[in-house]
């Protein structure tokens, strides 16, 4: 999901593009019959594509991602490592700023801005998180979990190019925050009228943030594909389930709004 | 006397239904409590050797987890049609397979501890959900609910249920998916399952 945000975010002379995309994608899926707390239903036609496309990144991990993921951690100290997850972890506050404002949680509208403003120039560019130290927690949060308070329902689960497992909402959420990035309008001024160079440092950071995520899970991931016998079935499952907490909405699968691990779990026989 | 009668019948099913529903709270949570102690303290955190520590998380992990059960539910609809030998089979390797996966996860909370946060009902009889929580380097704090049975007065973990995923939930979306895909049903999942243990 972070590396998610990361790469989606980076299409930024297509902003026009992406907002006609995931406004296609957000009015096809929330027409969508929802698959409710059932995480083992299928849609064919969905699922098939799903299963290729998950194929398909499976493949350009195991033989392009991981691997430099893998350079990266050779070639860094986890001291290192964790100045640069700092980095783009503070590059989401701003994100965070305009989310949490939307969701009516000014507190930590101005908490959020509080750890941007220090963090960005005493936490040097954000490498060290010295707000946190200050009582000003990390808390953050995103534009997918604003359409969620407003109840706007989460649609199929859907299995994006390169980024993987998402959802039309999650998709959403993720090209608006993309522009809340402040080095997507740092690079914009910063190499306007100059063509040659245009881009190369937002999609060199870019690139950074995507393996440092990956980095970040290198072990996870082994051992999820190490264990199971349909890695897709149980990512897709995870992933269903996990983003259920975020839905605060009564809807038509879940009127009385029940928790969906309290499902009926008696002998079978 | 049929007022009688209709008393006795009546405070009968009265103490069958309390006893249905008496799964004590307080001693739920002493029982996690007890659990992550000893997985926390007693086996991650200390100076044994591997094999030692395999072999501790094995038995916490026999003792307390109740993978018959867990067994029956990750199957879904197809343990009735299961034969016995394929039961017997399908909760020996899911066992193994489970006791390896979590011996390796398991170092992920090395170094954490759990926070206490009372209980929750659940709509299943005899069971009930611990809350804890375990706080993260970053961010809010990971939820960990552990879904408790009551079985002849004894208390077992059915679910483990990490950030709102349902391990017993995950299962059985990927058993369940995979028998559906196999040519050889549940013999086939038996035989890959038995492929992933080391």
């Amino acid at each position: 999901m972070t590396y998610a945000y990361i790469l989606l975010s980076s299409e930024r002379d297509e902003m026009k593009k992406n907002l006609i995309i995931s406004a296609v994608i957000a009015l096809v899926a929330f027409g969508y019959p929802q698959s409710g707390t059932a995480a083992d239903n299928d849609d064919t036609a969905l699922e098939t594509y799903n299963r290729a496309m998950f194929n398909f990144n499976s493949v350009a991990d195991y033989y392009v991602i991981k691997p430099v993921a893998k350079g990266y951690r050779a070639i860094t100290t986890e001291f290192i490592r964790e100045r640069v997850h700092n980095f783009f972890s503070n590059l989401k506050e701003p994100a965070s700023i305009i989310n949490h404002t939307l969701q009516g949680n000014l507190a930590d509208t101005g908490n959020s801005t509080g750890r941007f403003l220090v963090n960005s120039t005493l936490g040097l560019l954000g490498t060290f998180d010295v707000a946190s130290g200050w009582g000003l927690k990390n808390n953050k949060t995103d534009f997918d979990e604003t359409l969620a308070k407003w109840c706007v329902p989460d649609g199929p689960f859907i299995v994006l190019p390169l980024l993987g497992p998402s959802t039309p909402r999650a998709t959403t959420g993720m090209v608006a925050d993309g522009f809340a990035n402040p080095t997507y309008w740092a690079d914009y001024y910063a190499t306007f009228n100059k063509d040659w160079q245009k881009y190369s440092f937002y999609y060199g950071l870019t690139a950074l943030g995507f393996v440092s995520v990956r980095e970040e899970k290198i072990e996870f991931l082994d051992n999820l594909t190490e264990n199971s016998v349909d890695p897709y079935s149980t990512i897709k499952s995870a992933y269903i389930q996990n983003r259920l907490k975020l839905n605060v909405c009564a809807d038509k699968n879940n009127p009385s709004n029940e928790a969906s691990y309290d499902f009926d779990f008696d002998d079978e026989e | 006397m049929k007022k009688i009668l209709t008393f006795i019948f009546l405070s009968l099913f009265a103490t069958t239904m309390q006893a249905h529903a008496t799964i004590n709270a307080q001693k739920a949570e002493t029982f996690i409590k007890n659990v992550t102690q000893q997985g926390i303290e007693e086996l991650i955190n200390s100076n044994v050797s591997e094999a030692e520590k395999k072999a501790r998380f094995t038995k916490l992990f026999n003792q307390d987890l109740d993978l018959d059960f867990i067994g029956k539910f990750v199957l879904g609809r197809y343990w009735r049609t299961a034969t016995p030998q394929q039961r017997t089979d399908f909760i020996d390797v899911y066992r193994k397979l489970n006791i390896q996966t979590w011996s390796e996860r398991f170092n992920e909370f090395k170094g954490k501890h759990f926070e206490f946060l009372g209980t929750e009902t659940s709509k299943s009889p005899d069971q009930l959900f611990v809350n804890t929580q375990v706080p993260m380097e970053e961010g809010a704090p990971a939820s960990v609910k552990w879904r408790v049975k009551e079985t002849n007065g004894s208390l077992r973990i059915v679910d483990i249920i990490i950030e709102n995923v349902s391990l017993a939930q995950t299962a059985r979306s990927e058993y369940t998916s995979y028998i559906q895909k196999s040519p050889q049903g549940i013999n086939g999942l038996i035989n890959d399952l038995r492929k992933k243990l080391k």
